[in-house]
């Protein structure tokens, strides 16, 4: 049976290739997946440890709570403790550190902006062993108040070299220009993981930074014989509590899990995309096992009746399957190797550099591109292999075995629960925000419900559908005809269509209600006549004397600037923004439900009702916040508010409660109005005129700011769609392979219409329709379900920021028409096949 | 019986000197071997021999279906062995009808959609009156509406035949058509066949193994080894197991 098995594979070659080819690109990307999240971490492990190569131990500031988006700035420390630490017996080394925010200027004054990485000011290590893999690559280290190194990297792409003049603008404002006299490696790397680096010495970088007198840090290195451990210990005993001394293992450890975390929702999102390519393949390998299962009735019947078991026919079909799923496996594994690269580059276009290395294939990988290729395919072949020991033996005599055309009983009753069950919750779900469960639930349920009936729902939809097509002559007519013909196999044709559909659909619906919610917000919320932001997404804000510049324009009425934070209640992570409260309320409307924003206090918080109401709180109560630099802090609540949409925040503090809990200090975004009876434009011209020296703030008008946040989201669409794309590809895919395999069932019909008058131009038409009504309907059905499943998410996402629900028309309307045109694509291979069909040997009876 | 024409000046179809040869080198068989013949107008010619003899192959060749290695073969005054596939696919449509042994009808189409088939792929429309005549000459009226599957063979042999004369063809040609039917059933085609030829004056060219189906036509060719070796005109159906006999002694 075995053999029997492999000799019908290898009569098959193409189409075993191309069912293979479909799990092969799922598995790809899941290979692709893990080979660059593996080869980022080594990356990153690689090049922090040996940062941290020369030093045994750091002293730093014991966090009160670590949180990915606070890591950057620790609370700073006096400069003289670090004579303290140099006392300790065994220390070798220990010079203090500090690092901030340093924004390079190219040569054209324009800001050199990293995507997603940080841009760095530091302090330059005397001790050539404490700077690690620190190396100079030309010049010399910085000494004095006006000297610069720079990373390899900056130097490399603005052809930056030592003797230049470079401007750079720091967190309090003003650029000030430098003379750059070295240029900065750091191992084999050019730049850390992506960050620009300006180098100090560390009394200028303690003047530039805004914190002079104080470090971040202490590096420590151990004499000869004493153990990091060791040192470790004998340090800690001459610190302040709130201060704590680590040795190199543990820094190199946080590091490394920070970028493991940091990847993990790019590793997540990447695995969920290669799920839905896996469950479209699915469909592909099941539809294709189900048609060959059918076609080859006689032949399975012929074996039993000459006494081939059951059990050896389920085993023969699934044979096939894990060749197929093997192939699949070893082809998904290579195509991996390019996925990561592709990765990368998509990553990179996100504004997230990875710096390259050599890819890294573990074990782990290759076995989970085996699970998963063979585990799929096997699973979706498992159905149609069992429907192959069904055929009793005396089907063998009979013409072939026509595949039955009613539903099981079972699968209509489940469908008809499923949608019934279902279409109400996704209904509850549409019409009232945040009902998450309902929106999940019935989403799953109307999909699967939709996709057990789709057999039902072929033939009207094909009768519709069709009618334009039938109109065109006998070959579009024969089209219809022949594309409702089997409507199980044309439904799970189109259902793999459906899924990539009804996820790009669901994906559009929710985008456009988040930019139709930012402008609501605008609309709502927003009083300022202009919003001053970083202009790069990536950058972490805009100097706080940006906005002191503008107080003194006379165009200008109130300027309020904000910043944000994290802060843990009763542990539990929150927002937190700091605002002025003599202003904030002339700039933004947070919807005060009870005592005033104006009259916010230093030392005092509010919070939104919901948030009060969660815990407890009475206007007046004394509530412990922590902070994660500083600790716990208690503070007053001052009031309750209920909108958080402009904000985005749970909490609200003043800037000057801020400032002593956090060590940033630049304004994430900074409002402003115009004074009375001063145009908009002539508001802005000003501000842009007064702002020239900060070339990294971005001066909008509320529609430009609507305009930059909805190019955002388009761009997040773009990304997310272009990879359900793939899914869409390996949908297009099993149209192909099931149209071959229909030609092929279909020889002596073709031949009989090529003999009786059909031109090789007719039969191609009529395949290509055929196709065309196929795609149709899985673009129909997604489109359909894709509206409804993304006006639920939607509105489940209300608390999220989405307060709008807005169904767009246009682009579902492209979509549907676009995945029924590629259906001509996905014809033109079958096509050629069936228009060259040998008449003589269709026609003559066998 | 109409009485058999021999008219050299009306042909239907022709061949002259036809060579069909399969296969190459040490396996070839020469399945026509130098077939000269006419085929007129108006008559109900019946190809005969045994298995192997090239009666097929000379329908085929004859049908614009297979390809001669030599010789010509005409369909009234179109030579078409040097005709594109294309143009053979359009002189099949739109001048020759077929009734096969088996797998006639396209199984997604009734039966009144089969006999139109030609017509339609050709974007034209029967003639209601003419279609009326030939379905009412079937006797299916009352099947049109049905799909083949629901059709028993004998009706769906009728339907092809249907659909073979609906084109109104220079002649319609029939592979074994009683081939796979029992005795009456093919009683009714062979009798459908016969008056299509003497009511509306049809050229029919048929092969069959069948003595009896042969008996109807008003000639009968005799193939073996890939040459003509006799020919009966209007013959019972004793004469022809005679000669069939002699064929195969």
């Amino acid at each position: 049976m075995f053999i029997v098995a492999l000799k019908g594979l290898a009569a098959r070659k193409l189409r075993l290739l191309l069912t293979a080819v479909s799990i092969a690109l799922g598995v790809s990307f899941v290979t692709g997946t893990f080979v660059l999240g593996d080869t980022m971490t080594a990356t990153f492990d690689k090049l922090y440890a040996d940062m941290g190569q020369g030093t045994d131990v750091t002293v730093r500031a014991r966090p009160a709570f670590t949180d990915a988006p606070t890591m950057g700035s620790p609370r700073p420390m006096p400069v003289d403790l670090v004579d303290r630490v140099r006392e300790v017996p065994g220390v070798a080394a220990a010079e203090g550190g500090i690092t901030g925010y340093a924004l390079m200027l190219d040569k054209s004054g324009k800001p050199i902006q990293p995507g997603g990485a940080p841009t760095l000011g530091v302090s330059h290590a005397e001790d050539e062993k404490l700077g690690g893999s620190i190396s100079l690559r030309a010049g010399r280290a910085p000494a004095g108040p006006n000297e610069v190194a720079i990373d390899a990297a900056t130097a490399r792409k603005h052809g930056y070299a030592p003797g230049d003049r470079i401007r750079i603008v720091f967190e309090s404002g003003k650029p000030a220009d430098f003379a750059l006299v070295g240029v900065i490696g750091f191992g084999d790397a050019d730049n850390l993981a992506g960050a620009t680096l300006a180098a100090f010495d560390l009394t200028t970088a303690q003047q530039v930074l805004g914190r002079p007198g104080q470090v971040d840090q202490i590096a420590v290195r151990a004499t000869d014989g004493i153990g990091p451990d060791e040192l470790r210990t004998r340090i800690a005993a001459v610190l302040p509590a709130d201060l704590e001394a680590v040795t190199r293992a543990t820094v190199a450890g946080e590091a490394s899990r920070a970028v493991r975390e940091g990847l993990s929702f790019f590793t997540t999102a990447f695995l969920g995309f290669a799920a839905v390519s896996l469950l479209v393949g699915g469909f592909l390998i099941w539809n294709t096992f189900s048609i060959l299962v059918a076609q080859r009735g006689r032949e399975h019947a012929l074996l039993r009746a000459i006494g081939a078991r059951r059990r050896q026919l389920l085993a023969a079909v699934l044979t096939e399957a894990v060749a197929v799923g093997l192939l699949a496996s070893a082809l998904g594994l290579g195509l991996g190797l390019l996925v990561s690269g592709g990765l990368r580059g998509l990553l990179a276009a996100v504004g997230i550099e990875v710096p390259t290395t050599t890819l890294q294939l573990e074990s782990r990988t290759v076995v989970a591109a085996l699970a998963v290729g063979l585990g799929v395919t096997l699973v979706a072949a498992l159905v149609p292999a069992w429907r192959a020991t069904r055929v009793p033996p005396i089907a063998a005599l009979r013409e072939a075995a026509t595949p039955a055309h009613t539903l099981p009983k079972v699968r209509i009753v489940l469908g008809g629960a499923l949608l019934a069950a279902g279409l109400p919750a996704l209904s509850w779900a549409i019409a009232g925000p945040s009902r998450g469960g309902a929106a999940m639930l019935g989403s799953l349920a109307t999909f699967v419900g939709f996709l057990l009936l789709a057999p039902a729902l072929v033939r009207p939809l094909v009768a519709v559908l069709g009618a334009p097509i039938a109109r065109l002559g006998m070959a579009g007519e024969l089209a219809r005809q022949n594309a409702g013909r089997t409507p199980r196999r044309t439904a799970s044709t189109a259902a793999a269509l459906t899924i990539g559909l009804t996820l790009v659909v669901a994906m559009t619906v929710v985008a456009t209600s988040m930019k139709a919610s930012v402008a609501d917000v605008l609309v709502r919320a927003n009083r300022a006549d202009l919003i001053l932001k970083a202009d790069s997404q990536m950058a972490p804000g805009i100097p706080a004397a940006a906005a002191d510049k503008l107080r003194v324009l006379p165009e200008v009425g109130v300027v309020s600037p904000m910043r944000f934070g994290r802060i843990q209640v009763a542990g539990q992570t929150n927002s937190v923004a700091a605002v002025d409260p003599g202003t904030a309320e002339q700039v933004a409307d947070i919807g005060v439900a009870s005592g005033s924003l104006s009259a916010l206090a230093d030392g005092e918080f509010m919070a939104t009702v919901d948030e009060a109401k969660a815990h407890g709180w009475q206007a007046g109560d004394q509530v412990t916040l922590r902070f994660p630099h500083t600790g716990d802090h208690t503070l007053r609540l001052a009031g309750t508010y209920t909108d958080t949409t402009l904000l985005g925040a749970g909490y609200l503090i003043t800037i000057p409660t801020y400032e002593e809990n956090f060590s940033e200090r630049l304004d994430v975004a900074v409002l402003v109005t115009a004074a009375g009876g001063i145009p908009a434009d002539a508001l802005k011209r000003s501000v842009q005129q007064a702002l020239a020296d900060y070339p990294n703030v971005a001066v909008q008008d509320t529609a430009e700011f609507n305009a930059a946040q909805g190019a955002t989201v388009d761009q997040l669409l773009g990304l997310v769609n272009a990879l359900l794309g793939l899914a869409v590809l390996i949908a297009l895919l099993g149209v192909v392979n099931t149209l071959a395999l229909s030609v092929l069932e279909r020889t002596r019909e073709l031949g009989l219409l090529r003999a009786v008058g059909m031109t090789r131009r007719q039969v191609r038409a009529c395949i290509r329709w055929e196709a065309v009504l196929v795609a149709a309907i899985g673009s129909v059905l997604g489109t359909v379900l894709g509206l409804l499943i993304g006006m639920a998410a939607a509105r489940a996402l209300a608390g999220e920021g989405i307060t709008v629900l807005q169904v767009p028309i246009a682009q579902p309307l492209v979509y549907a028409v676009v995945g029924a045109a590629a259906g001509i694509l996905a014809a033109i291979t079958p096509a050629r096949k069936a228009a060259k069909v040998d008449v003589l040997r269709a026609v003559v009876a066998e | 019986m109409a009485p058999p024409t021999s008219t050299l000046l009306d042909v239907a179809a022709r061949t002259v000197d036809t060579v069909k040869v399969y296969g190459r080198n040490e396996s070839v068989v020469r399945a026509l071997d130098g077939v000269t013949i006419d085929f007129t107008r108006g008559a109900f010619t019946a190809i005969m021999g045994p298995s192997g003899s090239g009666k097929s192959t000379l329908l085929h060749c004859l049908a614009g279906l297979d390809t001669v290695t030599s010789g010509e073969v005409y369909i009234g005054d179109t030579a078409i062995a040097g005709l594109s596939d294309s143009d053979l696919t359009l002189l099949r449509r739109d001048r020759l009808g077929f009734v096969f042994q088996t797998y006639n009808l396209v199984p997604t189409l009734t039966a009144a959609e089969n006999i139109e088939l030609p017509l339609r792929l050709a974007g034209r429309r029967a003639d209601p009156a003419w279609l009326e005549t030939v379905v009412a000459a079937v006797g299916l009226a009352d099947r049109l509406g049905h799909r083949p599957a629901e059709l028993s063979g004998g009706q769906q042999q009728r339907v092809a035949a249907a659909r073979a004369l609906v084109t109104r063809p220079e002649i319609l040609f029939a592979d074994e058509p009683t081939g796979a039917l029992d005795s009456r059933s093919s009683a009714e085609l062979l009798a459908f066949l016969r008056r299509a030829v003497d009511e509306f004056g049809q050229t029919i060219v048929m092969v069959t193994h069948d003595p009896m189906a042969a008996a109807r036509a008003d000639r009968v060719v005799f193939l073996a080894d890939g040459r003509i070796v006799n020919e009966m005109i209007a013959p019972t159906t004793g004469d022809i197991l005679d000669a069939m006999k002699k064929l195969g002694g």
